[in-house]
């Protein structure tokens, strides 16, 4: 197999890390807007946590989109 | 030919209109700089024909442009204070020349010069570029106290600028691509609709009474592409206005 | 509105007999003043048309959010990308320039959401993750 097909190979099978962090994001943004519904008051309060959450779970995300550029232009 | 009519993304193709070439750098008139002028031309003419009269008691067009006037200057009293209205002539121009490239772009047939990002980013360049030689020429080198928030432990200082400088540097980049995302993106989705109009009703009977659908969708998105030419302008000048305010207050 | 032309000692308060010196520099100033004052009281009620902008947006907010946050990584990259092009230390500049990228991106995000303020202006914008 040619060496630079490899690398775009490798960067899309990368990417497929970004995936999972999708998957948790969703679940993360579900999550609060269940908890949100059942108790609105209390919504406004865990909007930093919120965001804690989502900077938390996207790190993980952007490690695979790392690996994808790295593999591309490192 | 049907499919060269359908295919969306051919209403961005830019057209030289004049060629002209100086100096080795192409600097034809294309249709985007004739739709730049268009813009230009019709915001200014609208704004000095409808004061033209200065009633005081305002007409429904000079009314209109008082709206824009005060809307304007009140977003730019909120957000950067009394001092900001130096910078009036600034952002009303900007918020001018987005919002008309913006209504003038949903009229059939016609360029929407905000749908390409070298214009948008320009516009934004422009910004930035203001809040920067404005905040050193104020402050001096007391503008880079920015980048240094108060009450952080030294150790973590070099870290925290770093991030500081990236996020500023990353203003110009969120501003023009926000407003050519979205422009871009809801031409494509009109284009897309209005295709399936022409290759439904291509089918016979059935493909025309079937066409309706398509049809109240590209009208209904129409509506909201309107909302969104507004909004965006709106979007854009709300920011330069913030960005100001970082270059009048820096650093209390 | 008599006493907005100021009291000019005798009492007299008619337009004719009015001299160029009773209006003072202070008097117009505190005339400036009212009516700013009165203009204040107008404003707010000529803002509605942003609420209504804010009520529209949920969408809009969310495009907002995201194109923040994605600007900060970019330019991020940006930087390290040519920092690495210019010093030969490649892949460390893409590396770190992608995770202070990414630490400007929440930054960005946070501070467009209201939560951290704004350039310059006290608190501490230390991102979670650091």
């Amino acid at each position: 197999m040619d060496a630079e097909a490899a690398k775009y190979i490798g960067a899309g099978i990368a990417c497929l890390g970004m995936g999972g962090a999708g998957i948790g994001l969703g679940n993360i943004f579900g999550s609060y807007l269940a908890g949100a519904l059942r108790n609105p008051s209390a919504a406004d309060g865990q909007f930093g946590r919120l965001i804690f959450g989502f900077a938390v779970t996207e790190a993980l995300g952007i490690f695979s989109l790392l690996i994808a550029l790295l593999a591309l232009f490192g | 030919m049907a499919a060269d009519k359908v295919d969306p993304i051919h209403q961005f193709h830019i057209v030289k209109l004049i060629p002209i070439n100086i100096g080795g750098y192409d600097l034809s008139f294309t249709n985007s700089a004739l739709f730049m002028v268009a813009t230009v031309a019709v915001a200014s003419a609208f704004l000095y024909l409808t004061t033209a009269s200065r009633s005081l008691v305002p007409g429904r067009l000079q009314s209109v442009s008082e709206m824009a006037y005060e809307f304007v200057s009140n977003m730019l009293r909120d957000s950067a204070g009394t001092q900001g209205l130096k910078f009036f002539p600034f952002v009303f121009s900007l918020f001018m020349f987005v919002l008309v490239a913006n209504l003038l772009g949903l009229f059939p047939y016609f360029f929407t010069v905000t749908s390409h990002i070298i214009v948008t980013f320009g516009l934004a360049a422009l910004v930035i570029g203001t809040v920067v030689v404005y905040g050193f020429g104020k402050h001096g080198l007391g503008f880079l106290k920015l980048f240094v928030p108060h009450g952080v432990p030294v150790f973590l200082l070099p870290l925290v600028v770093l991030i500081e400088v990236i996020s500023f540097v990353s203003r110009p980049v969120s501003l023009s691509v926000r407003l050519f995302a979205n422009m871009l993106a809801g031409h494509i989705t009109l284009k897309v609709f209005s295709g399936f109009v022409v290759s439904l009703s291509a089918l016979g009977a059935v493909g025309i009474a079937g066409s309706v659908l398509p049809l109240a969708m590209a009208v209904a998105l129409t509506a909201l592409e309107l909302l969104v030419a507004f909004l965006q302008a709106y979007v854009f000048a709300v920011l330069t206005c913030m960005y100001l305010n970082d270059a009048l207050h820096p650093g209390h | 509105m008599a006493d907005t032309n100021g009291p000019d000692g005798t009492g007299e308060t008619g337009r004719g007999r009015q001299r160029e010196a009773d209006i003072r520099d202070d008097d117009l100033e505190r005339r400036r003043r009212d009516l700013e004052a009165s203009l204040a009281t107008r404003r707010p009620d000529r803002l509605e048309g942003k609420d209504d902008a804010k009520a529209v947006t949920g969408y809009g907010q969310a495009l907002k959010l995201s194109s923040e946050f994605i600007a900060g990584i970019v330019v991020g990259v940006a930087i390290g990308w040519i920092i690495d092009r210019l010093a030969g230390i490649s892949p460390w500049g893409l590396i770190v320039g992608l995770l202070l990228g990414f630490g400007a991106g929440v930054l960005n995000v946070l501070r467009s959401a209201g939560l951290v303020a704004q350039f310059g202006q006290g608190g501490t914008p230390r991102d979670p993750e650091e």
